[in-house]
């Protein structure tokens, strides 16, 4: 198949392979269906992304994509790639701007039925204690350069230690919440500077804190595991680092566009900027961006638990009445060392994930002992008006995608396009009528994210499941929506 | 205010074509697609006047960290540039000094967009036929 001039050879029914071609280091391969392959990426320029990353030195195997692969910087959104640590380098442009984005899902013992008579309160309480918007920030003190500090050393150890969590909300995050070669001095004073306020907060865009009821339950053993059940309410909390972590993207975009003219990289995108993993360049940005994931962790656990007290306050409940815990919280941009087969060989390469979500199988020491029987939740949000997913890790994500899947649904139209749509309805009425309560700082937002905005993420799980990299768990729908 | 650039399509994010006779008019257009994109301009009041000099290894560069310099006072100092007052721009030696026109803003939150952040995908100045002409994307 011919998609945008490049040339795509079916390996399975929902993976495609782009041979290597001039300057390519390794194959692409996307995992995709035809009809998404037709439908989505015709327009834009993803497919060549995902040829521009096969460039990187020390890639191995191949330039991957996920079925919600779209139009990014450097990587294609839904990108994946491993670099080893020998010849290897490291790139922002596979990491994103919003360094740890990601989303983190926590349940209750509470039943739609429960909650439905206060829903509208619940949904005002969260949209009030929790900022969104364009900056938003105070949601806790400001803190200080040493709080700062301690937040981009410690994760989301630092907000429980200061009584913004428990010690298993720390179990049940990637990495335990904490990549431990943070380093503070690599992080620029404009960094800490936009971070300094908004620990605690949602922004804007795509962020979002969502209620949830549990629609449809795939697999019972995976879900009983996970401690989901039918109409069961649960929340999914989308947000990342914040300024910080655009800022620390920013800096080090320039510091290894200098670093790859000195090693002599020859990329086809400048957003690719990257230096070897060994190098000063490359352990300065890895230790900087870890720092930022740090922050985006301890970002979404102060966001969960000023979740966790405005469900206390709207239903006057105790704590060990609301049964509310963490399910587990993951990242979708990040660049991380693990350790991976390569041939015959269990090699360390850096996995740069842009817009993928880690899905580590049965069995593997990387995930909470609670999960190792079943394997690794991956939480797959969609749009605001249908519903989204929580899958688990297999052990062919490892074989094939460096134990990586999808992350969300991707967007469908422009913001423009959005907005036009929008145009003399009323999107509030029309959620509302669905069994959705929407606040929003403003209306151009719900425009901008309106459901027709998105792809069905059914369409990408979906790929994922048949493929068998990760596997269905559970359905959510969405009854009350928070955004900037 | 009128507006000498192209909005892009673009499924995510925000992108104009822009095109100018001169340097610093690419410079000031692009800063016009920024200052459009945060804000509404019938809000816009003079305050105070503030001036910015940076050096950069590209024009590319140059114009990247110019256009995220105006996004970081906005986001972390409350501060809107909202007129570019004068601009001068060295191409050899890849220097910026211009003074602008600010606002300041109580609250920033009811702003149009939060842009993180000025990319450098398929930003190349190019200069045929006495224009000037470069693509920017705002990650949003």
């Amino acid at each position: 198949m011919n998609i945008n001039g490049i040339e795509l050879k079916k390996i399975r029914e929902n993976l495609w392979e782009i041979p290597q071609t001039n300057g390519m280091r390794v194959p692409g391969r996307i995992y995709i269906s035809r009809e998404m392959l037709e439908s989505t990426l015709s327009e834009d320029e993803a497919l060549k992304q995902v040829m521009n990353v096969a460039h990187l030195p020390g890639i191995e195997k191949y330039s991957l994509a996920m079925p919600d692969i779209h139009w990014g910087y450097g990587f294609p959104i839904g990108g994946v790639a491993a670099t080893n640590l020998d010849e290897g380098v490291i790139s922002p442009g596979g990491v994103g701007y919003d360094i740890n984005c990601g989303v983190r899902l926590a349940i209750t013992s509470l039943t739609q039925e429960e909650v439905q008579p206060k829903l509208e309160s619940l949904i005002n309480r969260l949209f009030q204690n929790i900022p969104t918007g364009v900056g938003a920030s105070g949601a806790i003190r400001k803190l200080s350069k040493a709080d700062l500090k301690k937040i981009l050393e410690k994760g989301s150890v630092w907000a429980v230690e200061n009584d913004l969590g428990t010690q298993n909300d720390i179990q049940f995050t990637e990495e335990s919440g904490t990549l431990k070669n943070a380093d503070f001095s690599v992080v620029s004073e404009r960094a800490l500077e936009r971070g300094a306020d908004q620990a605690g907060t949602l922004g804007s865009g795509n962020h979002f804190l969502e209620v949830d009821i549990i629609k449809e339950i795939y697999d019972e053993k995976v879900a009983q595991v996970f401690g989901l059940f039918i109409n069961q309410v649960v929340i999914q909390i989308h947000t990342g680092s914040r300024g910080l972590g655009y800022q620390v993207c920013d800096d080090y975009l320039k510091v290894l566009l200098k670093a790859s003219e000195k090693y002599g990289f020859r990329l086809p995108d400048k957003q690719l900027a990257c230096a070897p993993i060994k190098s000063q360049e490359g352990q300065d940005y890895l230790a900087a961006m870890q720092s930022a994931a740090n922050f985006a962790w301890n970002n979404r656990q102060v966001i969960m638990h000023l979740a966790k007290k405005s469900f206390l306050d709207t239903f006057n409940m105790k704590e060990s009445d609301l049964g509310f815990r963490l399910v587990y919280d993951v990242c979708h941009n990040i660049a991380k060392i693990e350790k991976h087969r390569i041939g015959n060989e269990i090699k360390k390469v850096c996995v740069h994930r842009k817009g993928a979500t880690r899905a580590f199988p049965p069995g593997s020491e990387m995930i909470p002992e609670k999960y190792r029987s079943v394997g690794q939740p991956v939480l797959i949000p969609g749009d605001m008006g249908r519903y989204s997913y929580v899958a688990v890790g297999t052990e062919k994500a490892m074989e094939e995608t460096f134990g990586s899947s999808c992350h969300g649904a991707g967007r469908n139209l422009s913001r423009h396009k959005a907005m036009k749509e929008a145009k003399g309805r009323d999107l509030v009425s029309e959620l509302k009528k669905k069994g959705i309560i929407i606040q929003a700082k403003g209306y151009k937002t719900i425009a901008e994210e309106m459901p027709a905005a998105y792809k069905d993420v059914a369409d990408v799980v979906d790929v994922m499941h048949k493929e068998g990299i990760t596997k269905k768990v559970a359905k959510l729908k969405p009854i009350g929506v928070i955004k900037g | 205010m009128s507006s000498n650039y192209k909005i892009l399509s673009h499924t995510a994010d925000i992108a104009a074509e822009i095109e100018a006779d001169s340097l610093e008019e690419l410079f000031r257009e692009a800063f016009n697609f920024w200052l459009n994109s945060v804000a509404e301009i019938e809000t816009f009041d003079f305050e105070d006047e503030i001036e910015i000099n940076l050096k950069a290894d590209s024009l590319e560069q140059l114009l990247v960290d110019f256009l995220n310099e105006v996004n970081f006072l906005l986001i972390v100092k409350n501060i809107l540039c909202v007129e570019i007052k004068n601009l001068k721009i060295d191409t050899e030696k890849k220097l910026l000094h211009t003074s602008l026109n600010v606002q300041n803003l109580k609250d920033i939150s009811l702003l149009k967009e939060e842009i993180k952040s000025v990319t450098y995908h398929q930003m190349e100045i190019r200069n045929k036929k006495d224009k000037y002409q470069v693509k920017v994307v705002f990650d949003i």
